[in-house]
């Protein structure tokens, strides 16, 4: 027998005829960590969806296990099994962990034939499920009382007892942290060692060289290539994604800085953050780092006035100001661009035109109309400024790509002329090039004068962009380092502390 | 290119309902000739004003996240207190209206300031201004029909303008101003934002519960205006009138494609939506249906309507 | 905190026993003069006519001087069988009720005979048999209206019909009279029949559209209340219609009898609110007495047209 589990070639698909998949290809062998790499819009959410059935394809083959997988319903093909660890992960939160994993199983998993539910039943399979994962969930508990990662294991103990044979992983780290990214990829190789073939979706590097075994790469719909992930580096992966060598990630930093913009004293909240205090000059980029819940969202939430702190001092140009409410600080100058774009960045109702003009809208007015005139020039120079990829300002945010997604709000952020631009993981979920855009978009900034807080997961862009890194842990300043003095090193030593 | 083509075929999903509405239209004047006749249309519009006016109302509201149940009671409120100024030589027209006007600000701003202070759902809110505008209405008429109002007074709606029926007319201005208000103002662009995704627009620095306010408010004038021009049109405050009426008006808007999970809808597609439920009665009657097949044909056509809507959303993507 | 509401619930409850115990000393020592205690329960207050009645019933007990207990079943069958159930409960001396429905309020009438409790059903029916009803036959009605468009068509033209709420007795009654009286006159045509819901705006709707679909054919429109008279009236008016169409209504609702009187509306049904009120707490005062009464009190209709309206206006 052959240990190639599945085989995929040809595969096509068309919207109004452009090519999203242009002849994709893909071998996946048994106990194989297959990562799949490229930009956004290179194709790889579209091919994902044909895998498991959510899209039909126009044309090209998927075998598995050697037959050929005819193109029915989701249902179907999970039960054939290929399962999907969304990005977004897809649960019932009022429902237990047991009833969320058995879920549209219940009558072959009890056994019953009348429908009547016997969840002692289920909860002691899923309890079983889970310590057979070793990991510690209480199988009766609401799934809304989990964290992300927990949740994230819930779904895969799920693809388990589907007896999944390929398991596809989109982004499973972008919300989880350093440590729970541990206990994911203990679980990936036991998964492995037990002959599952896994398809992981990532964009980090560094996750990719420690857990894929090989790497396929996908740009503009095409399929470009598939090697061993030991034969790429860093730069010529990142060659085979963007097509052109990126000789220089980050920009050099503004060697002019000016007065204090933002200061910070003995900011606090119960339970939160304590005694936080650090100033940010014209022209500089404050870099804060800290593991998950070490209290970095929460401090630019509370300057920003989305949750305001119980105690301490925010000044604006050495005058102090009280910020109660994002409208107050936006009238201070303060910008905030959220971790979080979906939920708290743009309006997807809304146009791009329309949603980068929401922060400043008072600006284009004639008395209680808005002036088009004015707000289309604004929003066209914006547009054009950050290199927004849209067919024009008309387009719904919600075509666009994340990365052009991220810099809509950035643009709305910058239409309210901020002296200060506090960016939580200005590059979540952002492919390569954009975050290479994003980058000199933020050194430009610096540039004309703005102050920026830059709030980041990933050590590399923490110390490749910062002027100076605060180092947060459980809530408390753990230290300030300088540009010079920084490493990796220093940072997780601090981070933990 | 490619999102050129998918925003050309998503409109013709939002226009669904405007093609639907033509070909109702249509049929209906093949199968009775009396229904394309001008005195017929004028009928059908007289009779669509006091639904649309409320319908535009709510549909601020929808489109904002939010819901108002207590229209027909708002109806009624405005509807007692104008009565109450109307009677022939007591003050001038003006009175009436303003006294029925305050009515609906009143209660619409209770809802908006109720609704954005205490966070409970606008349903729950809105169920209980409903029971409390009915009550008022009867307390401030103490259970009985007003009538005996001026002349003047029943021009709003018996009253013509170079043959055009009065209530015509205010329709169409109201239709304006909304249609204004909701694509041309900051405010209009705000409701958007705050149906679309609440969180997003208050960290834009958008003041949520003041847009919030707004809109109540807006939906209780223009359920007041629905009010004055029952009253005018049956010449009687009653204060069991407009019961039931804010689910026609809900209906309007949603049969014109405005989506309950807020952040999208039109006053055109409203407009049409009112139509469209005017028509269908009118023409039911004149083909002699009877009302028990009026109620089901309706409802078939808000289901119906919301599935069109919902498959021409999906080919647009 | 939790204490603290304790506290407070118990002083409250203590509070609310000792103003019981107040009242019950108080009822014991009026129980010596013996006034009677009569529940009346209504089938809707936001009705004018129930209203009227209801007005009268109070004058009628002031005078009597029994005291009337009298609450709003705001047409809930349900809600008025509940009350009834706590009239019995307050062991009032005898009950009026103006019932919601024929079925659905019979078992109001049940439990009150069954205690051993007079009651007297006013203006509408229950197919329970009460003590006493005291009421009027809408029958009739319809048939005194439709008597006078046969005799100012002289029995040939073409009629229209509106309804009130399906299915309600005064809508079945209505139309079984009209019908019987159409059915004697060969002449007449029925063109058309449909709901206005007893509602002035939905009448005048509905008439709007008829003129359209038949325009200067239609002869005569009987409407089964005022409400709608009066919304046909309307819509006619602004048409130019009103001088060759006869309109006629039952009720004569004060709006109505205005109209009358401006010749707008061509007659209206006298249903006598004051003497069904008076009679029906008449009534109760003797059966809750033990002297002798009238089981069936059927108060007769009277045609109000411009000739005799004065006699009907206060």
């Amino acid at each position: 027998m052959s240990d190639i589990i599945l085989h995929i070639a040809g595969l096509s698909k068309s919207y109004s005829g452009i090519k999203a998949l242009d002849h994709v290809q893909l071998t996946l062998k048994k106990g194989e960590v297959h990562a799949l790499m490229g930009e956004n819009g290179a194709g790889k959410s579209t091919f994902m969806k044909i895998l498991v059935g959510l899209v039909k394809p126009d044309s090209g083959e998927i075998v598995l296990e050697g037959k050929r997988l005819e193109h029915n319903d989701v249902n179907a093909i999970l039960k054939k099994g290929i399962s999907m660890i969304h990005q977004e992960i897809l649960i019932i939160p009022e429902l237990t962990v047991a009833q969320n994993i058995f879920l549209g199983r219940e009558k072959e998993i009890t056994g019953s034939r009348t429908g009547w539910l016997n969840d002692e039943n289920i909860v002691a399979k899923a309890t079983s499920l889970l310590q057979e994962m070793g990991v510690d969930i209480a199988a009766d508990i609401r799934m809304r009382y989990l964290s992300v990662a927990q949740m994230q294991m819930v779904e895969i103990a799920k693809a388990i007892s589907n007896d999944a044979k390929v398991i596809i992983m989109d982004e499973p780290t972008s919300a989880i942290s350093d440590k729970e990214v541990a206990t994911l990829f203990r679980i990936i190789r036991e998964l492995k060692n037990k002959g599952v073939a896994i398809i992981y979706i990532s964009h980090k590097m560094d996750e990719i060289f420690e857990i894929a075994d090989t790497i396929t790469v996908l740009r503009d719909g095409k399929y470009i290539a598939t090697k061993k992930a030991a034969e790429l580096d860093n730069g010529s992966l990142i060659a085979m994604m963007v097509g052109r060598e990126i000789d220089k990630m980050f920009p050099e930093p503004v060697a002019e800085k000016g007065k204090v913009v933002l200061g910070v004293k003995n900011l606090s909240k119960k339970g939160k953050f304590s005694d936080i205090s650090f100033e940010v000059h014209a022209g500089e980029i404050l870099g804060i780092s800290g593991l998950m819940g070490a209290g970095r969202t929460e401090i630019a939430q509370a300057i920003y006035g989305l949750a305001p702190a119980d105690s301490g001092i925010v000044q604006i140009n050495g005058q102090e100001v009280f910020i109660k409410s994002p409208r107050d600080a936006v009238n201070f100058g303060i910008g905030y661009v959220s971790e979080d774009r979906k939920s708290l960045g743009f309006i997807p109702e809304l146009s791009v035109k329309q949603n980068v003009t929401l922060a400043s809208l008072s600006e284009h007015r004639r008395g209680i109309f808005i002036s088009n005139e004015s707000e289309d020039k604004a929003a066209n120079r914006i547009i054009a400024d950050l290199k927004i990829k849209t067919s024009g300002g008309g387009q719904k945010v919600t075509h666009l790509s994340g990365g052009n997604q991220q810099k809509v709000v950035i643009g709305k952020v910058l239409l309210s002329s901020p002296q200060v631009i506090i960016l939580d993981e200005p590059t979540r979920g952002v492919d390569v090039g954009a975050k290479f855009e994003i980058y000199k978009l933020i050194s430009n900034l610096t540039a004309n004068g703005i102050a920026v807080i830059m709030i980041s997961s990933e050590l590399p862009e923490i110390l490749g962009m910062s002027d100076r890194i605060m180092v947060l842990s459980k809530g408390i300043q753990t230290a300030m380092l300088t540009r010079q003095e920084a490493t990796q090193e220093l940072i997780m030593k601090y981070s933990v502390q | 290119m490619e999102n050129r083509l998918a925003t050309k075929f998503r409109n013709v999903g939002q226009y669904g309902i405007f093609l639907a509405f033509a070909l109702i239209c249509l049929g209906l004047a093949l199968s009775t000739p009396k229904f394309f006749t001008l005195s017929n249309l004028m009928i059908i519009g007289t009779q669509v004003s006091i639904n649309a006016l409320l319908a535009f109302g709510v549909t601020f509201v929808i489109i904002t996240g939010g819901i108002d149940l207590s229209l027909g009671s708002m109806v009624a409120v405005a509807g007692v207190l104008t009565a109450t100024f109307a009677h022939p030589d007591t003050y001038p027209v003006i009175v009436p209206i303003f006294a029925g006007l305050a009515g609906g600000l009143i209660l619409g701003a209770f809802n908006g300031l109720v609704i954005t202070k205490s966070k409970v759902p606008p349903f729950i809110v809105t169920l209980g201004t409903m029971t409390i505008g009915r009550g008022l209405a009867l307390i401030l008429s103490k259970g009985r029909p007003i009538s005996n109002l001026s002349d003047t007074f029943n021009f709003i709606g018996g009253g013509t303008i170079f043959g055009i029926p009065f209530p015509i007319v205010i329709l169409i201005l109201a239709f304006i101003g909304c249609s204004v208000i909701l694509n041309k103002t900051i405010l209009g662009r705000y409701m958007y934002a705050v149906g679309g995704n609440e969180p997003a627009a208050r960290a834009s620095g958008i003041r949520v519960n003041r847009v919030k306010m707004w809109v109540y408010t807006i939906c209780g004038l223009l359920s007041a205006m629905g009010g004055i021009l029952l009253t005018s049109r049956i010449t009687t405050g009653q204060p069991n009138a407009g019961a039931g009426f804010e689910l026609d008006a809900i209906a309007a808007a949603i049969i014109g494609g405005t989506s309950t999970s807020g952040g999208t809808g039109t006053m055109t597609g409203t407009l049409i939506g009112a139509l469209l439920i005017g028509v269908i009665s009118n023409s039911l009657d004149l083909l002699n249906v009877t009302s028990y097949y009026q109620q089901v044909v309706m409802g078939a056509i808000i289901i119906g309507a919301v599935v069109l809507d919902s498959m021409g959303k999906e080919k647009g993507v | 905190m939790k204490l603290n509401s304790i506290y407070a619930f118990v002083l409250f409850a203590a509070v609310l026993t000792s103003c019981n115990q107040a009242k019950t000393n108080e009822s014991g020592k009026e129980s010596a003069d013996k006034k009677l205690v009569i529940g009346a329960t209504m089938l809707s207050m936001q009705n004018e006519f129930v209203v009227n009645v209801s007005d009268q019933m109070e004058a009628k007990a002031k005078e009597l001087g029994v005291e009337l207990i009298t609450v709003d079943a705001e047409r809930s069958a349900l809600k008025q069988v509940e009350q009834v159930e706590s009239f019995i409960a307050q062991g009032v001396d005898a009950i009026v009720m103006n019932p919601c429905e024929v079925e659905a309020s019979s078992p109001a009438v049940k439990l009150a005979m069954d205690a051993k409790i007079p009651i007297i059903n006013v203006n509408s029916e229950t197919t329970a048999k009460p003590t006493a009803f005291v009421g009027s036959d809408d029958t009739e009605s319809a048939r005194i209206a439709m008597k006078y468009i046969v005799e100012k068509l002289g029995g040939k033209g073409n009629v229209i019909m509106m309804h009130g709420y399906m299915g309600q007795a005064a809508q079945i009654k209505r139309d079984k009279g009209a019908k019987e009286i159409l059915k004697a006159n060969p002449g007449l045509t029925l063109l058309a029949e449909q709901s206005g819901e007893w509602d002035r705006a939905k009448a005048m709707s509905l008439t709007e559209n008829w003129i359209q679909s038949f325009g200067p054919k239609i002869n005569a429109i009987f409407a089964q209340n005022d409400e709608m008279g009066l919304g046909v009236v309307k819509a006619l008016e602004a048409a130019g219609l009103k001088n060759k169409i006869i309109v006629v209504s039952i009720d004569a609702i004060p709006d109505a009898l205005q109209a009358v009187k401006k010749g707008a509306l061509d007659a209206t049904v006298y249903q006598n609110a004051k003497q069904q009120g008076g009679t029906a707490i008449e009534t109760a005062v003797k059966a809750a007495k033990g002297s002798t009464f009238e089981k069936e009190v059927l108060i007769p209709f009277q045609l109000v047209t411009k000739e005799n309206l004065g006699a009907f206006l206060k």
